[in-house]
C-alpha cells in the first residue's frame, strides 16, 4: 500500500513538474532577455527622445530625429564612423592577404617548432594591450606613424591575425590533403590548387572570421585612444566625447552608440553559423 | 629535413632531396604573415629592455637604471592595490560571467521557438565595443534620465551611486562587463550542449537516472573542456581590462578602478614615467601568460578524459 | 601506358617506417594488385607513385624516366582515393569533367560531355550528375571518384580500394567492368584491396605487402598454391589454411611428421621428402586448406582422427565447419546442406597431396606435392 502511494505521489510530481519546468525555463530566460537586450532597446529609445523630453518620459513621448541631425550634420562624428570603417576594413584588408597563407602553412606543413609558432601567435591576442601600446607609441612618434591610417592598420594586426589565423587554420584543417592531391594529379599547379579547390571550401569560413576580425577591430578602443590624434578618429573614441562634456545630450549618446552599434549587429546576423567557432579562436567547432 | 641521404644518380641530381623550389615553398607561403608578426613582436621586446632605463616622454636624455623601475614597483604600495583590483575584477567577472552564461546556456538546451530567436537576439551585447557598452549603461543608470533609476525609486531607493561610489564602482564595472560578455560563455556552453552525444542520456534514462544526477554525472562533465575555453578566454581578458574601465571612470573614483592596467596607462602617459610603467604590465603579461599556460593544459586533459582517453 | 618501376623505395612517418626498401616493377599493360592488411603500406606506395609524398630513399620510374623530381600534375596519372577525394562544392559533373579542365590536359567541352556521360553510364551513376558529393551515399562517391580516374588517359592508373564500399553485387559488376576496360584500352593499373577474392579475380599479377616491405609478387595461383611463407599463406582463401604445428621423423626412405600434440602421424607425399629431409629444422608446418579435409560423421575407417564439432558457420555457398581435436581447431570446408549439432563427434582426415609445407622455425616455404605443375605455369605465365 505504501509503495504504492509513493508511485502515485512520484507521478504527481511529474505531472507537476511537466508543467512548472517550462514555466520556470522560460521565465529564467525572459529575465536574462530583459538584463541583455533591453540596455539595446533604451539606447533606441533614447536616441529619439528630444533633451526637454529626456528626463520626465519613459516610454510616451513625441519621437524627433533632432539628436540624429546633432550627433551626424556639420560634426566630426560622421568623419569618425568613416575613419573607423577605413582602418578597421584595411586592417582585415591585410590580415587576410598575408594570414590565409600563414593559415594555411601551419594546417599543412610540417616544420620544426610549428605548435610554438602557431602558440606565439595566440599568445599576442592575450598580451596586456596597453603594455604593446607604450612601446609601439615612442616607435610610431620616432618613424612618423603616430596618428595615421598605415600606423593604426599596422597595430590592429596584433587583433585580427591571431584570430583570423587560428579560426581558418582549422578549415583547411577541415579540408583532407587528398582533395589537394587530387586537384594536383587532375593537372593543377599548386596555386590554382589553393585558388580553384581550396579557397572556394574554406570561404564561408573565411568571411565570417574576417568579419568578426573586422568587428573586433572596429570596436578597438585603446589602441586608438593612445595612437591617434586629430588626424584619425574612430568612433569609440569620437562617442565617448559626447559623455565627457559639461551638459551631458543624453539623446546624442544615445544616437552616437546607436550607430556605432548598428554594423555590428547586422554582421552578427550574417555570421551566426561560425559565430562560436571564430570567437574561440577554433577551439569550439560550434 | 631529408638530408640524410647521400645517393646521387646521374649528373649529380640528388634524387632523394626535395627539389629547392617546393621545399622553399611553405616558407614563401608563410613569409608575409611571419613578418607583421615579427613587426608587432618588436614591441614586447623594446618593453623589457626599456624596462631597465628611466626613459620618460619629459626628459631628452636616457640612460640605464638596472631594476630601480622593478624595485621601486615591488616596494611601493601602488602595485599590490593595483593587483588587487585586477584579480578582483578579474574573478569576479569572470565567475558571474560563468555561472550565468552556463545557467541560460542549459535553459536554452530545450529547442523551442522562443530558444531559438533568442540565441540570435542574445548574440547583440557580445558586439558591443566596451567603450559604447559603457556608454549604453549611462543611459541606464544615469540618475536624471536612466530607467533603473525609475525602477528603484519604486523600491524606495533613491541616487543609487553606480560608478560614482567607492562602494558601487566595482559592481558598476563588472555588470558592464558581464553584459557583454556573458553571451560568449553562453554560446561556447551552448555548442557543447549541442555537441553532447545522445546514447548515453538515453541510457541514463532507461536505467531511470534522475536529472540532477543525469546532470551531475554526464552533463556537467561533458561541458566541462567547452567550459574551461570560455573561462580562458574570459580570464585572460578581464584580467588586463582596460576600455570599461578607462570609459567608465578612468580607475575612479579614487584609486577604486585602478588594475593593473590603469595603472600602466596613467603612469606611463599621464604623469608620462614610460619606463617606470612598463614593469607593472610585464608582470601583468606573465600573469596571464602563465594562467594561459596551465589552463590551456587543463583544458586538454579535461577534453581527452571527456572523450574517454 | 607505361611501365612502372620501383627501386629500393623508403618512406618513414616520423618513427615508422611505411616502407622499407621496396622495389617493384609493374610491367607495361600490367593489372597489378596490392594486397595486404591494414597498415601495410599500400597507400603510401601509391601516393609514392603519385607523387604526392616523397621518397626518403630510392627511385620511381615512369615509363623508364626518374619521377622522383617531377610534381605529381607532371606525371599524368591518375588515382582513385580510399576517402573518395571529391571536390566537396563541385557537382558530379563537375568532379568528373575537373581533370578534363585543367591547363594541361584542357579539352573542349563537347569532348568532355562525351567522356563523362560514357564513364557515368558506365558506373550508373548518369542520374547523379547535377548533386553535390555531400547528397551522395558512399558507394555512388566511390564511383564518381573512379569516373573522375577514368575519364582520363594516363601512364598509370592508380586505384586505393575503388570498390569497397560498393554493395555485393554492383563491385562484383564492377569488377567485370575494370577487367574489361582494361584490357580494351590497354592501360597499366595499380591497384590495393584487402579483398583476396578481388585481387585474385582481377590481378595479372600480386604484390603482398606487410610492415612497408613486399612479402613476394606473382600470380594469384603462385600465391594460393605456393605462397612463400605462412603469412601470405593465409592471406589468401576462405576458411584461412589452417597450419598444424609438428615434428619431423626422417627414416632412411621416408619422413613421417607428428602433429596434434603428437598423436597423430602424417606421411607427406614421395616428392616432397627430399626437401622435407634437407631442411635443417625438425619443426615442420603443415599447411591444409578447408576444402583438403575430408569428414564423416561416422567412422570410416583407423586412419580418420576423431574430434568434437567446435562450431558450424553457413556463408554462401559453403559450410565452414570448425572442428575441435585436442587444443586445435580446424577449419573445414564442407558441402552447404551439411548439418550438425554443436560438440557432435566427428572424423577427418587430410589430403596430403595438397599439403604446404613450412619451415617451423623461419614459417618459410619448403615444398608441396607436385611442384613442378605451379612452376610449370609460372614459366607460362
Amino acid at each position: 500500500m505504501e509503495n504504492q502511494g509513493q508511485l502515485v505521489d512520484s507521478s504527481k510530481n511529474k505531472k507537476i513538474f511537466k508543467i512548472l519546468e517550462p514555466i520556470g525555463r522560460n521565465l529564467g530566460l525572459t529575465l536574462f532577455a530583459m538584463f541583455a537586450l533591453f540596455p539595446l532597446v533604451w539606447m533606441v529609445v533614447c536616441a529619439f527622445k528630444s533633451d526637454a523630453q529626456m528626463y520626465n518620459t519613459v516610454f510616451i513621448f513625441h519621437p524627433t530625429l533632432e539628436n540624429f541631425r546633432a550627433v551626424l550634420v556639420g560634426t566630426d562624428y560622421f568623419r569618425a564612423f568613416f575613419q573607423n570603417l577605413v582602418v578597421a576594413g584595411g586592417a582585415v584588408i591585410i590580415t587576410v592577404i598575408a594570414g590565409v597563407p600563414c593559415a594555411y602553412a601551419l594546417a599543412r606543413y610540417n616544420f620544426k617548432k610549428k605548435e610554438d609558432v602557431a602558440f606565439q601567435i595566440l599568445s599576442f591576442k592575450f598580451a596586456p594591450e596597453i603594455l604593446v601600446i607604450l612601446p609601439i607609441f615612442l616607435i610610431f612618434q620616432k618613424i612618423g606613424l603616430y596618428d595615421t591610417y598605415f600606423g593604426l592598420i599596422w597595430v590592429y594586426q596584433l587583433i585580427t591575425m591571431p584570430l583570423l589565423i587560428w579560426v581558418v587554420r582549422g578549415y583547411f584543417e577541415d579540408i583532407s590533403i587528398e582533395v589537394e592531391q587530387a586537384a594536383q594529379l587532375d593537372g593543377y599547379t599548386w596555386y590554382e590548387v589553393f585558388f580553384k579547390t581550396l579557397v572556394p571550401l574554406i570561404k564561408p569560413g573565411l568571411v565570417a572570421s574576417a568579419l568578426l576580425a573586422f568587428i573586433f577591430a572596429w570596436n578597438s578602443f585603446t589602441f586608438p585612444l593612445i595612437l591617434s590624434g586629430f588626424e584619425i578618429q574612430t568612433i569609440t573614441i569620437t562617442a565617448l566625447r559626447y559623455i565627457a562634456s559639461d551638459t551631458v545630450h543624453y539623446g546624442q549618446v544615445a544616437v552616437a552608440s546607436t550607430i556605432a552599434v548598428l554594423p555590428e549587429v547586422i554582421v552578427a546576423l550574417f555570421i551566426q553559423k561560425h559565430l562560436v567557432r571564430g570567437l574561440s579562436f577554433g577551439a569550439v567547432k560550434g | 629535413m631529408f638530408g640524410s641521404s647521400t645517393k646521387k644518380t646521374g649528373g649529380g641530381i640528388n634524387y632523394n632531396e626535395i627539389p629547392a623550389r617546393i621545399r622553399r615553398r611553405p616558407y614563401y607561403i608563410i613569409a608575409p604573415g611571419l613578418l607583421i608578426l615579427i613587426g608587432i613582436m618588436i614591441p614586447f621586446i623594446t618593453a623589457i629592455f626599456l624596462s631597465f632605463t628611466n626613459y620618460s616622454f619629459r626628459l631628452p636624455k636616457w640612460g640605464f637604471v638596472g631594476l630601480k623601475n622593478w624595485i621601486n614597483m615591488f616596494t611601493g604600495k601602488e602595485f599590490y592595490h593595483a593587483l588587487g583590483v585586477t584579480l578582483r575584477y578579474g574573478i569576479f567577472a569572470t565567475a558571474a560571467e560563468m555561472l550565468l552564461g552556463t545557467g541560460v546556456a542549459l535553459l536554452l538546451r530545450k529547442d523551442t521557438r522562443y530558444s531559438r530567436i533568442l540565441k540570435v537576439l542574445f548574440t547583440f551585447p557580445l558586439m558591443v565595443a566596451p567603450a559604447i557598452a559603457v556608454l549604453i549603461w549611462q543611459l541606464m543608470t544615469s540618475n536624471t534620465v536612466g530607467i533603473l533609476e525609475k525602477v528603484l525609486n519604486i523600491f524606495g531607493i533613491y541616487n543609487f551611486p553606480w560608478a560614482a561610489s567607492h562602494s558601487t564602482a566595482l559592481f558598476t564595472a563588472i555588470l558592464i562587463d558581464a553584459w557583454v560578455n556573458t553571451p560568449f560563455v553562453l554560446l561556447l556552453v551552448l555548442a557543447g550542449i549541442q555537441s553532447l552525444p545522445k546514447s548515453p542520456f538515453e541510457a541514463a534514462a532507461v536505467d531511470g537516472a534522475g536529472a540532477w544526477f543525469t546532470f551531475k554525472t554526464l552533463t556537467f562533465p561533458m561541458l566541462k573542456p567547452f567550459m574551461y575555453i570560455a573561462l580562458l578566454f574570459r580570464l585572460m581578458a578581464a584580467l588586463q581590462e582596460f576600455g570599461i574601465i578607462y570609459a567608465l571612470t578612468k580607475g575612479g573614483p579614487g584609486d577604486t578602478l585602478m588594475n593593473i592596467s590603469l595603472t600602466g596607462y596613467i603612469n606611463g602617459f599621464t604623469y608620462q614615467k614610460l619606463a617606470a610603467a612598463l614593469p607593472y604590465l610585464l608582470i601583468l603579461w606573465f600573469i596571464i601568460n602563465k594562467t594561459a599556460q596551465f589552463l590551456v593544459k587543463r583544458q586538454r586533459h579535461l577534453a581527452q578524459q571527456a572523450a574517454g582517453k | 601506358m607505361a611501365q612502372i618501376e620501383l627501386e629500393n623505395i623508403t618512406k618513414q612517418f616520423g618513427d615508422v617506417k611505411a616502407l622499407d626498401n621496396v622495389s617493384l616493377t609493374v610491367r607495361d599493360n600490367e593489372f597489378f594488385v596490392l594486397f595486404g592488411p591494414a597498415g601495410a603500406g599500400k597507400t603510401t606506395l601509391l601516393k609514392t607513385i603519385a607523387g604526392a609524398e616523397f621518397p626518403e630513399k630510392g627511385l620511381v620510374k615512369i615509363g623508364g624516366n626518374i619521377v622522383n623530381h617531377v610534381e605529381s600534375k607532371d606525371r599524368n596519372v591518375s588515382m582513385v582515393f580510399e576517402n573518395y577525394a571529391l571536390y566537396p562544392n563541385l557537382s558530379v559533373y563537375d568532379n568528373i569533367a575537373s581533370p578534363m579542365r585543367s591547363k594541361l590536359y584542357k579539352k573542349d567541352e563537347d569532348y568532355i560531355k562525351t567522356a563523362v556521360d560514357k564513364v557515368t553510364k558506365m558506373m550508373k551513376i548518369n542520374h547523379l550528375l547535377e548533386r553535390k558529393p555531400s547528397q551522395l551515399s558512399n558507394g555512388q562517391r566511390q564511383r564518381v571518384a573512379l569516373g573522375r580516374c577514368l575519364v582520363r588517359t594516363p601512364n598509370v592508373f592508380l586505384m586505393d580500394e575503388p570498390l569497397a564500399h560498393l554493395d555485393a553485387k554492383l563491385r562484383h559488376f564492377m569488377r567485370g567492368e575494370l577487367k574489361e576496360m582494361q584490357t580494351s584500352i590497354n592501360s597499366t593499373t595499380i591497384y590495393v584491396t584487402h579483398d583476396y577474392m578481388e585481387a585474385m579475380s582481377l590481378a595479372d599479377r600480386i604484390g603482398v605487402l606487410n610492415h612497408g616491405e613486399i612479402v613476394q609478387t606473382g600470380t594469384a595461383q603462385e600465391m594460393y598454391y605456393t605462397p612463400c611463407n605462412e603469412f601470405v599463406a593465409r592471406l589468401f582463401g576462405e576458411p584461412e589454411i589452417n597450419i598444424l604445428e609438428g615434428k619431423k621423423y626422417a627414416r632412411e626412405d621416408s619422413v613421417y611428421v607428428k602433429v596434434l600434440e603428437q598423436d597423430v602421424l602424417l606421411y607427406p607425399s614421395e616428392d616432397t621428402i627430399q626437401a622435407l629431409k634437407e631442411t635443417d629444422t625438425d619443426d615442420i608446418h603443415i599447411g591444409m586448406r578447408g576444402n583438403d579435409i575430408k569428414f564423416a560423421f561416422e567412422k570410416p575407417g583407423d586412419e580418420w582422427l576423431e574430434g568434437t564439432i567446435y562450431a558450424n558457420e553457413p556463408i554462401g555457398n559453403k559450410v565452414i565447419m570448425t572442428v575441435l581435436i585436442g587444443d586445435t581447431k580446424l577449419a573445414v570446408t564442407c558441402p552447404n546442406d551439411t548439418v550438425a549439432e554443436l560438440d557432435q563427434k566427428v572424423y577427418v582426415k587430410f589430403n596430403m597431396m595438397n599439403a604446404i609445407y613450412f619451415n617451423g622455425e623461419t614459417q618459410k616455404f619448403i615444398i608441396r606435392n607436385n611442384m613442378s605443375r605451379y612452376m610449370a605455369e609460372k614459366r607460362e605465365g
